[in-house]
């Protein structure tokens, strides 16, 4: 009786890479934005202790300007110590949504093209020719939030793998789950985060272009998302802990 | 090659949309939405819950009360048999059998927290040792890059899978509970509470209101000392709470000290327990000199009483505060 012929795994490998292929132009959009999604939840996460203190300072304020009439004195307990953290979570949130709105929101409409390198030298050259703040601010909060990102996906993916696989493979689930971890925050950030960037620069390009050039009034345009997502930023830069998946 | 690329984005694609799916409040949102659109049930947490890693998610209800005054190692001891009382008799059970404890005690979690903390290099470590086991312990604590140092229980919570996060919240409550229970009291045994926590009507605005401290009746000038060591994050003053002073102890736990006549400390400084933060007054709104004493855990204000053993006097009657 003859045997039915079955497909080479290598053929069921490669009918996945040509389905994958077909359909770059829809999870390469979808990829970007999560990642630099991720990447601002791992920066507003960050800055809550900084908020924390932003709280107390505004609600000291608020106490002793509200408690100087006895209509408006009961507000005095509207935040207490322990609303604290409410508000400074609350406030994060809100951070958290309105840098995903400048940032990863956009990913949605990148579109590939086969000279993305050169398009990214381009971009970045005429940055430097003619900087604005939104050429300069956004790509580099791209970057800075893409970075964390990978390195929070690399994270939740060594800890899955190190817990789920213990009971199976013991020790060996250490080093897997590290290999893993570290090949995939080095595949995010040589194939999605850079990406990332380009797409940002490209807007940034866009939106910069449509107002006429000078140098002065160059460092205004973009100015109020530059302060928005600057401190995103630096939180992010000290998220991404690259050394910690070698220790 | 290219299409050997594509099948190696299509798999980053992949666990960056798990990653925002599951573990970022958008993706909660777009879950919660999803679920509402097709009428499925949805196990989302609250958007909140998604800061902070969950280390300050207070579950748990009542505290034990304590017997004696504990000392800072006795009163975590406290705080995880407190946390664990909580727990369903199986979980308290695998907790105690993977610590090697035969008992649940406050005295024996205790000497093992000690322990392990010693091992560890802090109590934070030790803690989420005893309720996600020791190898979690080992890896948040070297993922977060602390060594034995003391990263805080966020810092280590962030370093694990979710998979923890209920276990994390638990070793959040000891920690909570531990702090609270190790308290000092900010002014002599012999101090009377004038006006207990809890609603009662107020001495000056007349309605039933809710008072989230006790009041503590003493003159004018009294050394108040802080409860425990901790960080200046609010010395102020208002007409409402007088000259006030707020103490974050670490680990959700928070003391305020309201009404003083002069504040001897700064937003921002370090104090150490029993340090003397403030002179006690009759500043703010307030029928007599007094301090109005406050202990705030996550969940919102908790009677201090609740966390010391030695009660002081209460007077029958009277009001001094807001």
């Amino acid at each position: 009786m003859p045997v039915p012929a079955t497909d080479p795994p290598a053929g069921a490998l490669d009918a996945a890479a040509r389905l994958a292929d077909r359909l770059r132009w829809f999870f390469l959009p979808l990829a970007l934005c999560a990642l630099v999604a991720v990447g601002v939840h791992t920066a507003a996460d960050v800055v809550g202790e900084i908020i924390l203190r932003m709280v107390d300072a505004a609600d000291a304020a608020f106490d002793g300007l509200v408690s100087r009439w006895s209509l408006t004195a009961p507000l005095v307990d509207l935040v207490g110590p322990s609303q604290r953290i409410f508000f400074a979570r609350a406030v994060a949130l809100l951070w958290e949504l309105a840098a995903d709105a400048l940032l990863a929101l956009p990913m949605l409409g990148y579109d590939e093209r086969a000279d993305e390198v050169k398009r990214f030298r381009e971009l970045a050259a005429k940055a430097r020719v003619r900087p604005t703040t939104l050429r300069v601010a956004h790509p580099f909060a791209t970057g800075a939030v893409a970075l964390a990102g990978s390195c929070a996906v690399g994270r939740l993916l060594e800890g899955t793998l190190h817990f789920g696989l213990r009971g199976a493979i013991g020790s060996a689930a250490d080093a897997l789950a590290r290999g893993c971890a570290l090949a995939a925050v080095l595949g995010l950030v040589g194939f999605i985060a850079w990406r990332a960037v380009v797409h940002a620069l490209v807007r940034a390009d866009a939106r910069s272009d449509r107002i006429p050039f000078r140098r002065a009034r160059a460092f205004t345009v973009g100015l109020p998302g530059a302060l928005l997502l600057l401190p995103l930023a630096l939180a992010a830069l000290r998220a991404a802990p690259l050394l910690s998946f070698l220790r | 090659m290219r299409r050997a690329r594509s099948l190696a984005d299509l798999v980053l694609a992949a666990l960056c949309l798990w990653a925002a799916w599951y573990h970022t409040p958008p993706g909660a949102l777009l879950r919660t939405a999803f679920a509402r659109l097709f009428g499925a049930r949805s196990a989302t947490p609250p958007l909140l819950s998604y800061y902070g890693a969950g280390a300050r998610t207070f579950q748990l209800a009542e505290p034990l009360p304590p017997r004696a005054v504990l000392s800072p190692g006795a009163a975590l001891g406290l705080g995880a048999q407190s946390a664990l009382e909580r727990t369903s008799p199986a979980d308290r059970a695998q907790v105690l059998a993977r610590a090697g404890l035969r008992s649940g005690s406050a005295d024996a979690l205790g000497d093992w927290i000690g322990r392990e903390a010693q091992r560890q290099g802090s109590r934070e470590a030790a803690v989420l040792s005893l309720f996600c086991g020791e190898e979690a312990a080992r890896f948040a604590r070297e993922r977060s890059g602390s060594g034995r140092g003391g990263a805080s229980l966020e810092e280590l919570a962030r370093q694990l899978p979710p998979l923890y996060a209920d276990r994390v919240a638990l070793a959040a409550t000891a920690l909570t509970l531990g702090t609270a229970y190790a308290l000092g009291w900010p002014l002599p045994d012999s101090a009377q509470v004038t006006s207990p926590f809890g609603v009662r009507a107020h001495p000056l605005l007349g309605a039933r209101r809710f008072h989230s401290g006790i009041d503590l009746g003493i003159p004018v000038g009294t050394p108040v000392r802080a409860a425990a060591e901790g960080i200046v994050r609010r010395a102020s003053d208002d007409r409402v709470s007088g000259r006030l002073v707020l103490v974050d102890h670490g680990s959700g736990v928070s003391t305020v000290y309201c009404h003083n006549d002069a504040l001897l400390v700064a937003p921002g400084e370090v104090v150490t327990r029993g340090q003397v933060i403030a002179l006690s007054g009759n500043s703010g709104l307030s029928t007599g000199p007094h301090l109005h004493y406050q202990l705030d855990l996550p969940r919102g204000p908790a009677d201090p009483l609740l966390f010391r053993a030695a009660r002081p006097p209460q007077l029958a009657s009277g009001g001094t505060e807001p």
